[in-house]
């Protein structure tokens, strides 16, 4: 009997350092949401094809927009949604004039489901893609919103920002006042050769990754559980 | 002993099976090839992204992957501009059975290329300028909004 008792204390004690520990850790973790509890709605419509609009582009650099338009594509269907060949619906819609992100900001989303017969629509928001200098250093910044909407119910059915920083400085390239030289030289190239491609298809990843699955996903509709890590302020 | 080895061998292979990731489609070069097309615009980087097309289709039979969404319409569209129109129209079909989902789509594109087969003496732009000249209902949507 005594001997029960003594256990169970201990077990007691155990339970609450791991309880507290728990709770200490996950604190200092970053937030961790489930997909079912932060996109109810996606669960609900099951939309199984996704038209992505041509980006709209709030960065300073001009290109970014067409470069970044042609990494969407191929991540998208990895979630299992059946995604309209880019090339072609934005062919369609630049001959209806529609290229400009005011412009496709009017258009009621119930259009895009009678022509194309799309579910849904990816837009997406280039926050920034560009590189920021310091003295020594460069960092490459590659920002993105996404806002999946339903053509069927004009809401938000899902909604991440993937970002990626990149730091360009080279390395260290020794001390002394040579060594700065060096260091402004190696800068300086890197910039020149960087390439926002690359980092813009991991800040798709990034994002895509809180997406649920879709039709031709393995796992689609048993995700609900998944988790990820919450973004509280999304930069609206 | 070689038995022993074979048995290690089957349960390692067992193993590795299980543990590798399950592919769903093969891209290939897809994104890069478009990239450059975009960045580096020519007849060869155009040529490039088609055969990075026709590649996917290649390793997806080879492999017993699905073809990813889009490849097959992708292609077909790169033929009609190019004026193959069995070619682009045989390349929607597929689309279509693949992905039912692009049905609506993919019959629209099969009807441009087909008209885009009519001698239009009027026009003597390309096929894809002559798929503007289809009843397209959202031609509608801006000018609607423009009135308002």
């Amino acid at each position: 009997m005594n001997r029960t008792r003594t256990s169970f204390t201990k077990d007691f004690v155990l339970l609450s350092i791991v309880a507290l520990l728990c709770l200490s850790m996950s604190a200092c973790a970053p937030k961790m949401v489930t997909k079912g509890d932060k996109y109810p709605l996606l669960y609900e419509e099951r939309p199984v094809s996704i038209l992505i609009l041509p980006p709209m582009n709030e960065s300073t650099a001009a290109e970014a927009k067409d470069y970044y338009a042609t990494t969407i594509q191929e991540p998208l269907s990895f979630s299992g949604y059946y995604v309209f060949p880019y090339e072609i619906t934005t062919d369609i819609l630049k001959m209806e004039g529609i290229y400009d992100a005011e412009l496709m900001k009017n258009i009621p989303l119930q259009k895009f489901r009678e022509y194309f017969g799309a579910d849904a629509v990816l837009f997406t928001t280039i926050r920034k893609w560009d590189l920021s200098y310091m003295i020594l250093a460069a960092t490459l910044t590659v920002s993105i919103d996404c806002e999946l909407k339903s053509t069927k119910s004009n809401t938000t059915l899902w909604q991440y920002n993937g970002t990626v920083v990149v730091d360009l400085s080279g390395g260290n390239a020794g001390g002394g006042i040579a060594g700065l030289i060096v260091k402004v030289i190696v800068t300086a190239i890197s910039s020149a050769m960087a390439d926002y491609v690359p980092h813009a298809r991991t800040a798709n990843y990034s994002a895509i990754n809180s997406l649920p699955y879709g039709k031709y996903h393995p796992m689609y509709g048993k995700d609900q559980g998944q988790q990820f890590i919450e973004q509280t302020h999304p930069q609206k | 002993m070689n038995h022993l080895k074979l048995a290690a061998l089957v349960v390692l292979a067992v193993v590795l099976v299980g543990c590798a990731p399950q592919r769903m489609y093969y891209w290939g070069d897809y994104s890069d090839t478009l990239y450059q097309s975009k960045k580096h615009p020519s007849d060869q980087s155009t040529l490039n992204h088609q055969q990075a097309l026709e590649k996917i289709l290649e390793e997806s039979r080879k492999n017993n992957l699905r073809v990813p969404p889009g490849v097959y319409a992708e292609l077909g569209y790169i033929y009609f501009r190019q004026n193959k129109k069995d070619l682009a129209i045989h390349n929607f079909k597929m689309e279509k059975a693949l992905y039912p989902e692009s049905a609506l789509l993919m019959n629209r594109l099969e009807n441009a290329a087909k008209l885009a087969d009519k001698p239009k003496p009027s026009e003597g732009g390309s096929s894809a300028d002559r798929l503007k000249t289809l009843d397209v209902s959202p031609k509608k949507v801006p000018t609607e909004k423009a009135d308002k």
